[in-house]
């Protein structure tokens, strides 16, 4: 069952990164970080996830992607939301709140 | 270099990839310190966090679309893996694709070098061969078309009048006397007009060709050679340019030897000789007319070249009516059509190659779907057991497209297998090619058809088996492939990965295969059953004599300037009869001759229906052949006598107007009276020596009826009359060793008699009759039943597991079955039944296909109906047996099945 948890979370985490790119250019270890922040430690986002998440939604045409220098002085990846990746968010969170309206109504109904 | 920017591409995102997830690594490192960790602790921690970073890039890498080669490069590997892990599936679907691609090649590759690569010549698909047809003599479909033949000077008009050929050119094929001082030879040879070798456009292999210059008046004489007699006669001796040998009684100078490959102008022609003439040289009379080539303009029609070639040759028709039927049409055929239509040979030899190779193509089209079903079957079984592990890929990640190209790369590694095998397989199997294409029907051109041809695996061959390799993939992957793409595998996961839904519809598509594949073994093998039939038929055939241990000697004067009139009559003259009964006598003190006969037919394919007879007091005639003999034809072909008795010596030798009549003649005109004593008239009956005029011969025998126009036509009514009557110039031994080991003994015995006049050609009888009427027909017959065999053996093989595969998922429905009280029987009976259904199925559309189908094959059956019952019965019940016998095993594994076993099966 471990998988179908996995795959469940997968179009989640591309959400969330999504949400998160779209406050402004950001590299991968921030990412993680800020969703950590946010969620409150509930999510922990493990780079195996995390990485290859980045690069699918890159090679996607959702984030385009650029090397620059970092708050540190470092050189790092900075990760921008494109505009297709804007309309992609868009239909994800309309999608997610109709998704939790309806596990939301399941649950009130069964109790 | 775009595999190099690639490469460097590639590299260069490696290092970006790296340096990203380093970039993280050091971040949270210093995080960590920053929130008071000791530096080492929280260097073990991250590193520790991030797992291996190898398995992340990994994974990072893989959620990149990829380019196709790259990702199609791990597609073959893993599909290599995979097969490897199962072996014996991997050989049966090699085995099964091998042995389709490879049928496939050897069928293609003979109709590829018979189509398109039948001559050597440059712009072999211009060339055509004129042909004319007797309109006036409606005999039996298209027996009156022959090749155009033209006297020389009506050639020059043709090449100057028409404005469709580029050229056209002349030869005369024939047989001479060679002699280089020491020893005799007797060659095939050509005479052609002089611009021919230029023509052909072949280069020679020693020296020249014959050159436009070597036909003027007055040029040195030459000859050119074939490359198979310098090898065989001359011993390919590298200095044999400038030899001279006395052909003809004309000394000539040998200037070129011809490539392997070049066997134009006559298919057993051993030298060449120019024929010289001139422009004003005057349309001789004694000159034999010559067979014609020519070769199309770019872009002419055959029809438009059709109705040129008509134009003028009805023009010269006009001038010289005696040259030309009363009523005609001439016009040009492809030298391929000519070649191998029904038109190549003459009629009575039925050798029909075109519409053969098509149809074997067909048959083996069809062998290579079955064994594409076949191993799609395997696949599809295949895939069941593998649903789980799909499920599992595809719920980390894998795309459905992903997993259908992944199907797609194991059927393709097996077909690039199969194709390895396949053209092994080819490769073996036409080494036997060249020796079973039959030949043409021509009596001194008896060369292999494919002379010419270049058989062997060549490009074109190499990219069709590409291509077909590509198809089976296609066609075996595909099925197996859309039902991944279209099933939801989750289910998969959740149940107990036996894959119990969605069982049916799988089921469904497995039974079609096999019923797709019955259906068309039934149609192979019908189609190979109706020639069978058919030959064997035809090898049947009440000749109404024996063949077996006949030697035919033709025996001809030679033309030449001291025997200027070339006539077959000159053996009537007393010392022509004088020289044919010294021969006789000499022939018949051979060791190991019983009989020797002098007549003037070719048993088997003439007399050819000859003058109208008829007799006194009937009021009609028929058209007869004239068989003209010695006393001695009955025991040399054992013919059957009916009524009355032979001609006897004395009768022969004093030429006596008698003759015996064949069983048809006398059933004509006499029904059921004795005709022997009575009279019978032959209308403008040629003799020797006397002018034409009806004659009338004294009937003293009945014969049983002798096919004289070929196996297959029916026997035409026939007079055997004393060839000192007729004329007679044909010797046929009756041997008791292999006759064609008399050939030479034979030769010599003619040349004791006279060295420098007689030519003979010596071949055994039964040679003839294969070449003219059974090497088609067997060549058929020997492509066709492999393949016929083949498609069985496959079909054994997908029944076979489509049964085993169905007992096996149903293992557990049986031991329910049986622990319920059934009876092995009852499960022997459902087992069978449902493999029954199957079979039925499929031999009820392949009985259908064939009844639509096989009358394609009519060009090639001769004998029985394309809807023959008995045939279409004999296969029906063959597959049923032998499909039954395939169910049988697996049946008989099911009834086996230990209930208790079965019960704990999943």
């Amino acid at each position: 069952m471990a998988q179908e948890k996995s795959e469940f979370l997968k179009g989640t985490l591309d959400m969330l990164v999504l949400k998160v790119v779209a406050l402004g250019p950001i590299h991968g270890y921030a990412i993680s970080q800020r969703i950590q922040q946010i969620s409150k430690e509930f999510f922990q986002v493990p780079q195996g996830s995390l990485y290859p998440a980045l690069h699918r939604l890159e090679d996607r045409g959702w984030l385009s992607a650029d090397w620059r220098e970092s708050e540190t002085g470092r050189d790092a990846k900075f990760y921008t939301l494109t505009r297709k990746g804007r309309k992609q968010l868009e239909t994800e969170l309309v999608y997610w709140e109709r998704l939790s309206d309806a596990v939301a109504l399941i649950l009130r109904a069964a109790e | 270099m775009h595999w190099l920017r690639r490469l460097f591409e590639k590299q260069q995102a490696e290092k970006y990839l790296d340096a990203e997830l380093r970039d993280h690594l050091e971040r949270q490192i210093s995080d960590s310190i920053a929130a008071g960790m000791p530096s080492e602790e929280a260097r073990r921690r991250a590193h520790l966090d991030f797992g291996g970073l190898e398995s992340i890039k990994q994974q990072t890498r893989e959620s990149h679309r990829g380019n196709l080669l790259e990702t199609l490069f791990l597609d073959l590997r893993y599909a290599m893996r995979n097969l490897q892990k199962d072996r014996r599936f991997a050989m049966v679907a090699i085995f099964a694709l091998a042995l389709g691609i490879g049928s496939s090649t050897v069928v293609f590759s003979i109709f590829y070098s018979l189509f398109f690569n039948a001559f050597a010549a440059k712009d072999a698909s211009r060339l055509v061969v004129p042909v004319i047809q007797n309109t006036e003599n409606t005999g039996p479909s298209g027996s009156n078309l022959e090749p155009l033949t033209l006297h020389l000077a009506d050639l020059d008009a043709v090449r100057e009048q028409n404005r469709v050929f580029e050229n056209i050119v002349g030869y005369i094929v024939e047989m001479v006397l060679a002699n280089d001082g020491s020893q005799m030879y007797q060659f095939s040879s050509t005479r052609v007009t002089s611009e021919a070798f230029v023509f052909y456009g072949m280069p020679p292999l020693l020296g020249r060709g014959i050159a436009p210059e070597d036909g003027k008046p007055g040029a040195p004489p030459v000859f050119v050679m074939s490359y198979k007699t310098w090898k065989g006669i001359f011993h390919e001796d590298p200095k044999i340019l400038g030899k001279i040998l006395t052909i003809d009684g004309e000394p000539r100078t040998l200037v070129g030897v011809m490539p392997p490959r070049f066997q134009a102008y006559g298919l057993q022609a051993q030298i060449w000789i120019p024929l010289t003439r001139s422009r004003d040289t005057p349309r001789a009379e004694e000159e034999s007319a010559a067979a014609v080539l020519a070769r199309l303009r770019p872009g002419i029609t055959i029809e438009a070249a059709s109705a040129d070639l008509d134009g003028i040759v009805k023009r010269l028709a006009l001038l010289h009516p005696d040259d030309f039927p009363k009523h005609f049409a001439t016009r040009v055929q492809s030298a391929t059509d000519s070649l191998l239509g029904p038109q190549g040979g003459r009629t009575q030899f039925h050798s029909d190659m075109k519409h053969l190779l098509y149809d074997l193509l067909a048959a083996v089209a069809m062998l290579l779907f079955i064994a594409c079903s076949n191993v799609a079957n395997l696949l599809l079984a295949r895939a069941t057991v593998r649903e789980k592990e799909m499920a599992v890929r595809s719920a980390l990640g894998a795309t459905r497209g992903r997993l259908v190209r992944q199907l797609l790369a194991e059927s393709s590694v097996l077909a690039m297998a199969a194709c390895v095998v396949g053209c092994l397989l080819a490769w073996f199997g036409m080494k036997f090619v060249p020796g079973i294409v039959p030949s043409t029907g021509d009596l001194y051109a008896g060369g292999r058809l494919g002379t010419e041809s270049g058989f062997g695996l060549s490009a074109p061959l190499f990219f069709f088996a590409l291509a077909l390799t590509a198809l089976t993939t296609l066609i075996c992957g595909l099925a197996p492939a859309l039902r991944v793409a279209r099933t939801d595998l989750q289910p998969q996961l959740a149940g107990t990965g036996k894959g119990v839904n969605g069982r049916a519809r799988h089921g469904r598509l497995r039974a079609a295969l096999v019923v797709a594949e019955v259906a068309l073994a039934i149609v192979l093998l019908i189609g190979t059953g109706l020639m069978m039939r058919s030959f064997f038929l035809l090898t049947r055939v009440d000749l109404g004599f024996n063949p077996k241990n006949v030697l035919f000697v033709v025996f001809s004067p030679q033309v030449s300037k001291n025997n200027p009139s070339v006539s077959l009559q000159t053996f009537a003259s007393p010392q022509g009869l004088l020289l044919l009964r010294d021969v006789a006598e000499r022939l018949k003190s051979l060791p190991g001759v019983a009989h020797v006969s002098i007549e003037n037919a070719m048993p088997g394919y003439s007399p050819s229906a000859g003058p109208k007879v008829t007799v006194p007091g009937a009021t009609h005639t028929e058209d007869a052949g004239i068989f003209a003999c010695d006393e001695n034809l009955v025991p040399t072909l054992e013919l059957r006598m009916v009524q009355g008795r032979w001609l006897t010596e004395q009768e022969v030798r004093t030429a006596q107007y008698v003759g015996v009549i064949s069983q048809r003649l006398a059933r004509d005109f006499f029904g059921d009276a004795n005709p022997v004593g009575r009279q019978i008239q032959v209308k403008a009956f040629k003799g020797p020596s006397e002018a034409t005029q009806d004659a009338e011969f004294q009937i003293v025998g009945v014969v049983q009826d002798v096919v004289s126009a070929g196996p297959q036509q029916p026997t035409m009514p026939m007079i055997f009359l004393p060839y000192t009557v007729r004329g007679g110039f044909v010797f046929l031994l009756k041997t008791t060793v292999e006759p064609a080991s008399l050939a030479h003994a034979v030769e010599e015995q003619v040349w004791a008699v006279d060295r420098n006049e007689i030519i003979a050609l010596a071949t055994p009888l039964e040679d003839f009759l294969q070449r003219f009427t059974y090497a088609t027909p067997e060549f058929g017959l020997l492509i066709a039943t492999p393949l016929a065999s083949i498609s069985l053996l496959l079909v054994i093989v997908g029944v076979f597991s489509v049964m085993a595969y169905t007992v096996s998922l149903e293992t557990q429905e049986i031991g329910i079955r049986m622990a319920l009280g059934a009876q092995q029987g009852t499960i022997l009976r459902m087992i069978l039944t449902k493999g029954a259904g199957l079979l039925a199925t499929g031999i009820v559309l392949g009985l259908s296909a064939s009844y639509a189908l096989t009358r394609f094959l009519a060009s090639q059956i001769w004998g029985v109906s394309a809807t023959d019952p008995w045939t279409f019965t004999a296969v029906a019940a063959f597959v049923v047996a032998v499909g039954l016998g395939a169910c049988f095993l697996p049946a008989r594994r099911a009834t086996e099945v230990d209930p208790l076993v079965a019960l704990r099966y999943e």
